[in-house]
């Protein structure tokens, strides 16, 4: 299945049946890989595909179940990234790791300063760095300018330096170009086609097509947290790459759909040319009472952002806001609440965005609607008693009463208050935020029906998964982010795993590239 | 099922006894032991009239802790006390001696000039987000710095009004004095807004997780603005008891309120990091800590001992207290 190794290419780093489970998840599962010196080797797979595990099994932030890894021949494991680093394994992430205050030189020693007395030793740290940095190509850098006077393309390169520095044998880089421009892009593949040259191991993870075409010798595709193809770049078509991507098994039931939303009614929510701060480019969306409308895209394509954006948590974005074709302010959550807009916002993560976790289930019920059951700021508590045991009613939350602190409750019930907080104002508008993350499986089933009941019930819904499975089975129509920005918009029987895929990749799938040029 | 039942009952107890914890029975234990300990020095420790005395002494404190509780359950702190504390007693002072009128306004003259810090103090940590450590004590060397200006760095001069005097040192009912009714009456507008107002809730999920507070459409920079405005009123109200109770205010009268209202109150297990904590746990720190410092000036310990014992008094609660995680 692999394919043959040249002979001049030495094979550097072996994993063989590692797998890893957090809870019930498997997110690796006999995974394999080998790496060779000097290559460039693509990591590719959709959300949840075991990308990022795999990363962090080789870079020692998480230890595996089972399997066996070998670099050089010898067998090792890892109980922390210094470990990794020692064995000559670093990682760029994403987010970039340097410290802004401190001089370019500092960033790059952090971890490990040259020190002479127990001192740092300001001389031999400033010819570390230099070394460094012209090793990555950016010899024009002054190792003592200070990181936030760089531009951000210079910053990438002096956080390849500092990996570098680390005397890397392999150099894992996760998504390391997605903040770059494209003419900062072309800089850092020269550097980093300059290092395979000199024999480093490059593992590269990118959800960008057209730079793994460029970049990478092999490709290895991961699904379901299994390698399931590797291959040497460039022998197989984009559409091929899709249909190896393909393949979540099935295991969720989802209420019927109605037969096409009423098109013909007006939208309820609208926006306009919404962009922030490069995260969010000129989005356009609206959508009608009764119609769910799904995000989709691979993880940290703007679903969060745009999500906040619309309730008014960001600041400094443009565009226009429409609300029943009127255009609306929403400078704050509080004023997207209020009564004639009629928003709620289900957020990304239960336990700092959405509950205050010590408080008790009565508390976190009502905190969102408490200006409905008071009247000069005095709680009607009998007022509030029945909304409450309407909500735990309605979506059966199993709790032992509702004085005993949410904390305690399952995951998928916290869930289900978070819900309950907002549904009790009757929302008109509901955004949610990956709301199925990390709940049991009977859980989500009750909240795909919810969903539907709620759309039956007139309200306009957007639902950000990153979870295929619920945009195919929940949403009447799905708009794919990429890079910001809405690439495509599918419809009924278009919702599928293999365009979702394709568009998320921001590439077009076989069938369509076929139908285009019979057309044309 | 018994879970369903033993809820069933802790929701008809009022709001303030079910947020009583392990803290608030532990500080009630210490006052008891403290006047035992006591009463085997002299027997005159469990008169009525010393502990009437000590429930007087106690309600300048009850009244300043109050608004300290309320910053502090938002996760924040009030370091400007002392001197608000004077400003409310010396501009108190000042107005009550501009006539008729000045005496009649006195009292909310002063009040009206700790809530004017605390709006500063409100603002400066909501919207502005300064840390409220280091605005509340900038606030409090600025009103230093006004009061010394104001007096010209002398004892002022001017007299309590009547109605301070009596507010602090009358009797309405008989027996008990007007400052033990002020507290009361304050306590008890504390334990409303605390569990009956939709304030409260903000204040209680704000020290939480304000986060959350805010997503779930609470305005939390106002609710912030206005603890800090009523901690710097009650405050200043404490100074105008105070000056009642002595006829004038004095240079750095406050000084000896900002540990022991902070300590009051953390003693009281309301959590230092905020959201947890409840009024009758104040009320229990308070007294304890004014027997405390009666018992420790009856012993005749010198100031130095005192302020050693209040230091360790508080990181020993912290200890206890302070570190235990948020969700019980």
């Amino acid at each position: 299945m692999l394919p043959e190794i040249p002979k001049n290419e030495t094979l550097l780093f072996q994993m063989e049946g590692v797998s890893k489970r957090y809870g019930g998840v498997r997110a690796l599962e006999q995974a394999e890989l080998r790496v060779h010196a000097g290559r460039i080797h693509a990591i590719l797979g959709e959300n949840g595909a075991g990308k990022s595990t795999l990363i962090k099994v080789m870079a020692g932030v998480v230890a595996p179940d089972e399997g066996r890894m070998t670099m050089a021949g010898n067998e090792v494991s890892f109980a922390s990234p210094a470990e990794a680093n020692k064995a000559g394994i670093v990682c760029i992430f994403q987010e970039l790791s340097l410290i802004p205050d401190l001089s370019v030189a500092d960033n790059i020693v952090i971890s490990d300063p040259p020190k002479k007395f127990g001192m740092i030793d300001r001389k031999a740290q400033r010819k570390i760095a230099e070394e460094a940095l012209a090793r990555a190509g950016a010899a024009d850098i002054h190792p003592l300018a200070l990181v936030k006077d760089l531009p951000l393309s210079r910053r990438q390169m002096v956080e390849i330096a500092k990996a570098l520095a680390r005397k890397p044998r392999i150099l894992i880089l996760d998504e390391a170009t997605s903040a770059l421009t494209a003419a900062d892009v072309s800089k850092v593949f020269a550097v980093l086609k300059r290092l395979r040259s000199e024999g480093l191991a490059l593992l590269y993870i990118s959800h960008r097509m057209h730079e793994i075409a460029e970049l990478a010798d092999e490709c290895t595709v991961f699904r379901n947290g299994r390698n399931v193809a590797t291959y040497k770049a460039g022998s197989k078509s984009d559409n091929e790459v899709v249909e190896l991507m393909i393949g979540r098994e099935y295991s969720h039931i989802f209420p019927p759909k109605p037969p096409a939303a009423a098109s013909d009614r007006p939208p309820v929510l609208e926006c306009r040319n919404l962009s922030w701060n490069g995260r969010l480019r000129e989005i356009s969306l609206s959508v009608r009472a009764g119609e769910v409308i799904g995000l989709g895209g691979l993880d940290g394509q703007g679903q969060r952002e745009l999500l906040l954006a619309l309730f008014g948590v960001l600041r400094g974005v443009s565009g226009e806001i429409l609300v029943d074709g009127r255009p609306a302010s929403i400078a704050s959550p509080a004023a997207a609440r209020a009564e004639g807009i009629g928003m709620a916002l289900i957020p990304e993560d239960r336990k700092t965005e959405g509950l205050m976790l010590p408080m008790s289930v009565r508390e976190n019920l009502s905190f969102a609607a408490l200006d409905q059951v008071s009247s000069g700021g005095v709680i009607d508590r009998a007022a509030e008693q029945r909304l409450i045991d309407e909500m735990v009613r309605l979506l059966a939350i199993r709790t032992a009463g509702v004085d005993i602190p949410v904390g305690a409750l399952s995951g998928g019930n916290q869930q289900k208050v978070v819900i309950a907080k907002w549904l009790m104002r009757k929302p008109r508008i509901i955004l949610l935020n990956d709301p199925t993350r990390g709940i049991d499986v009977g859980t989500k089933q009750e909240l795909y029906q919810l969903l539907r009941q709620l759309a039956d019930a007139d309200a306009a819904i957007i639902f950000y998964s990153t979870d295929y499975d619920e945009l195919i089975g929940c949403c009447d129509r799905v708009l794919v982010l990429y890079d910001g920005a809405i690439k495509r918009e599918l419809a009924g029987d278009e919702i599928t795993e293999r365009a979702l895929i394709a568009s998320a990749l921001n590439i077009r799938s076989g069938a369509e590239a076929m139908a285009v040029g019979a057309g044309a | 099922m018994s879970d369903t039942t033993t809820a069933r009952i802790a929701g008809r107890m009022p709001g303030f006894l079910r947020r009583a914890d392990p803290a608030v029975a532990t500080a009630f234990a210490c006052i008891i032991l403290l006047l035992v300990f006591g009463s085997l020095y002299s027997t005159s420790f469990l008169s009525p009239e010393y502990l009437l005395q000590q429930l007087k002494v106690a309600s300048f404190l009850g009244v300043i802790a109050s608004g300290m509780m309320l910053v502090i359950l938002l996760g924040q702190i009030d370091l400007s006390v002392p001197w608000v504390v004077a400003v409310g007693a010396m501009m108190a002072c000042a107005a009550a001696a501009h006539g008729t009128a000045g005496m009649v306004l006195a009292i909310p003259f002063g009040i009206a000039c700790g809530v004017l810090i605390g709006l500063v103090n409100g603002i400066g940590v909501a919207y502005l987000r300064i840390p409220s450590m280091i605005i509340t004590l900038a606030t409090n060397a600025v009103a230093q710095g006004l009061m010394v200006v104001h007096t010209g760095g002398f004892s002022p001069q001017d007299s309590a009004s009547a109605a301070m005097r009596w507010l602090a040192t009358g009797f309405l009912l008989p027996g008990v004095p007007n400052a033990v009714v002020v507290w009361a009456i304050v306590g008890a507008a504390m334990v409303f807004v605390l569990t009956r107002t939709t304030f409260g809730r903000a204040v209680y999920a704000i020290g939480n997780r304000e986060r959350a507070a805010y997503l779930s459409g609470v305005d939390t920079r106002r609710i912030v603005m206005i603890a800090f405005a009523v901690s710097g009123g009650l405050s200043a109200f404490g100074g105008v008891l105070l000056a009642g109770y002595a006829s004038k205010a004095a240079q750095a009268m406050g000084d000896a309120y900002l540990l022991p209202a902070i300590a009051a109150v953390v003693l009281g297990g309301t959590s230092i990091l905020g959201g947890r904590g409840s009024y009758l746990g104040t009320v229990a720190g308070v007294i304890l800590i004014t027997l405390l410092q009666s018992i420790l000036s009856v012993m005749q310990m010198p100031e130095a001992g005192r302020q050693v014992i209040y230091g360790v008094v508080i990181i020993g609660m912290l200890l206890l207290y302070g570190r235990a995680p948020a969700s019980r």
